[in-house]
């Protein structure tokens, strides 16, 4: 028998408090490691979102709204700009790609994307892949000529429930112009995932306005320079334009970490309150555990137990109860960044449930060392137990 | 203090503090030494300080008290302790078994505050003394799931599981039925008579009576009892 089989034992023989208490301990650590991991994953999401081009272009505004609206999909698309706009970068020898983009209406609240399959090509540079669940990437049809062909996002699909060769519209008005399913993506955990893809020319058949135009209208166009250098050059020409601004994600990304970090406070504080709460059901159930105990302490001290002795019983039920319910939580935490993945992946959410940081020993050592702490009032109590005063009958 | 007197007790007194500063004396005992290997019962009124004086020569408080040629009051109290878990075996009126072990647990954890028995040889000691009581079936069994007589024999086992030289017994049979009582009784001194302990009992039970070297009445013994009786 050593400190630690005894208190093992304590806590086997109250198993419904302790089993509680555990859970308890479980739920705010699963909480906290949820929200770090929920957190992380939700900027790593902006960050993949928005760094595979460096520029985004687009009519003169606000640079959030272009952002989130062309690269994620969050916010009213911007005024448009002029094809011709895509047509002069492509042929700066600064520009390594660029990539037109209409942002449109929506099928059954999944957004219409115009691009060229430029969008869909595996750059070296490139952090995300696209690939095909089924079917083909549509054609790039001139513009006298457009196919109607869509290529839909994976979540676009599984919701709509719309297969290979289906035709569909939204709204009477474009009966007229049915767009045909050639292709599925595969899950990319992007706001591509609620996306409906299809080619310029079909976006400017379907569009009654661009129909009409003898420059076709676009909302932006995403850019990658040759060379890093050329970058503020580019940024500076862009901006001088008269109908066109340039934004770099990056700096719209900074903006939208500082509207989180107010939400990351609270946040933070929330986590705070729940940790103190856990670690008084800590207090309160090892407190009533010795209170409930004080006669058997007195017999463990007559029997000859040093009072470091029943402080460390004490204790190593505190410190197994924080242990079990820590690493309950920490599985429990990634299990709700899992589920969290499966159920948000396609708004952009990008976290690797399956990862587990380096700091989480820390976490599980802090949470073991305040459970113990918690405890050691009640310890405090058991070590002050006399003998004298209580080996009398106790009864 | 005779070589073979085990304990010696020598001005010992326990008053306990009241309000105002003054204090209310339930024992003051000039002398008592009990031989090595004897059966001494000591018995009295409610109150007369039985308990306290069996309290007193587990963790004393004032006077000397020798246990085994050692002064007890001048140890430091981690090496009371430890004295106490090698060289005193207590038997609780109400048992005191922890309920979250088992009965085998509960004589082991006697052991674990002593250096008397090693660690490998706990558990085969441990069933040994038990099966002695006749509890070799109920090794397993928690406090809960034993009889009243079996829950005090388990109590008896782990006072004797360090192989002390001093057993203190407070009423052990005081909650057990009279046939219980008397079974718990004679297995518990024949127990003591076997090892050659020496047995400080309180009781009032006529088998106890019979089967003790010496009786005590605590009138005699205690001198504040003796200042009662003749005021």
């Amino acid at each position: 028998m050593t400190i630690l089989t005894v208190a093992l034992k304590y806590l086997r023989g109250r198993l419904v408090a302790s089993t509680l208490t555990a859970v308890s301990i479980a739920l705010g650590v699963s909480l906290v490691v949820a929200s770090v991991l929920l957190a992380g994953g939700i900027k790593e999401g902006f960050i993949a979102g928005a760094t595979d081009y460096n520029l985004v272009v687009g009519a003169k505004g606000s640079p959030t709204q272009l952002v989130l609206s062309v690269v994620f999909r969050m916010d009213l698309a911007t005024p448009n700009i002029e094809y011709t706009a895509y047509r002069d970068l492509q042929q700066d020898p600064r520009v390594e790609t660029a990539v037109p983009i209409a942002v449109g209406d929506a099928y059954r609240g999944f957004r219409y994307v115009a691009t060229n399959s430029a969008y869909f090509a595996a750059f070296p540079w490139r952090r995300k892949t696209f690939a095909l669940a089924a079917g083909k990437f549509f054609a790039d049809d001139p513009p006298s000529d457009p196919t109607y062909e869509a290529l839909l996002g994976a979540e676009a699909a599984r919701s709509t429930g719309l297969q290979i060769g289906d035709r569909f519209y939204e709204g009477e008005e474009m009966a007229e112009y049915p767009l045909t399913v050639v292709g599925i993506l595969r899950p990319t955990h992007s706001a591509d995932d609620r996306a409906i893809f299809f080619s310029l020319p079909s976006y400017w058949g379907m569009n009654e306005v661009a129909r009409g135009m003898a420059v076709k209208p676009l909302t932006a166009v995403l850019i990658r320079p040759k060379r890093m250098s050329d970058l503020p050059s580019l940024h500076r020409a862009l901006n001088v334009a008269p109908e066109t601004q340039a934004v770099l994600p990056s700096g719209v990304l900074l903006t939208i970490f500082n509207m989180m970090a107010v939400a990351e406070d609270v946040l933070k504080m929330i986590l705070a309150i729940v940790g103190a709460i856990v670690l008084l059901y800590v207090f309160v159930s090892m407190y009533s555990a010795t209170m409930e105990r004080r006669r058997e302490i007195a017999t463990m001290r007559a029997l000859g137990a040093r009072r470091a002795t029943v402080l460390g019983i004490v204790l190593a039920e505190s410190a197994a109860l924080a242990a079990a319910g820590g690493l309950g939580g920490i599985v429990g935490g990634h299990a709700v960044a899992y589920l969290a993945r499966s159920l948000l992946g396609s708004s952009g959410l990008v976290t690797n449930p399956f990862l587990f940081d380096v700091l989480e020993p820390a976490v599980l050592a802090g949470v073991i060392l305040l459970g113990t702490v918690a405890g050691l009032l009640p310890a405090v109590l058991a070590y002050r137990t006399e003998v004298a005063e209580n080996l009398a009958p106790l009864s | 203090m005779g070589a073979q007197s085990a304990v010696v007790l020598r001005d010992v007194k326990k008053a306990f503090p009241l309000r105002g500063g003054l204090g209310l004396e339930v024992l003051d005992l000039e002398h008592l030494a009990l031989p090595a290997g004897s059966c001494t019962v000591l018995r009295g009124r409610s109150g007369s300080g039985k308990t306290t004086l069996l309290n007193l020569v587990a963790a004393p408080t004032a006077g000397t008290v020798h246990v085994a040629d050692t002064d007890v009051f001048a140890l430091s109290e981690a090496r009371r302790d430890r004295f106490r878990a090698e060289n005193i075996g207590y038997v609780f009126q109400t048992f005191n078994l922890l309920s979250a072990l088992s009965a085998l647990e509960n004589v082991m954890l006697a052991m674990m505050f002593a250096d008397a028995v090693p660690q490998h040889l706990q558990r085969r000691h441990s069933t040994g003394l038990l099966a002695r009581l006749g509890l070799a079936e109920r090794l397993a069994h928690k406090p809960a799931q034993l009889s009243r007589g079996e829950q005090q024999r388990v109590a008896i086992a782990r006072a004797l599981a360090n192989s002390p030289p001093l057993v203190l017994a407070d009423e052990p049979c005081a909650s057990l039925d009279a046939r219980t009582a008397s079974e718990v009784l004679a297995i518990f001194l024949a127990v003591c008579r076997e090892d050659e302990k020496t047995l400080l009992l309180v009781s009032h039970d006529e088998a106890a009576l019979g089967g003790a070297d010496r009786v005590i009445d605590m009138s005699e013994l205690n001198r504040t009892e003796a200042r009662k009786g003749s005021t």
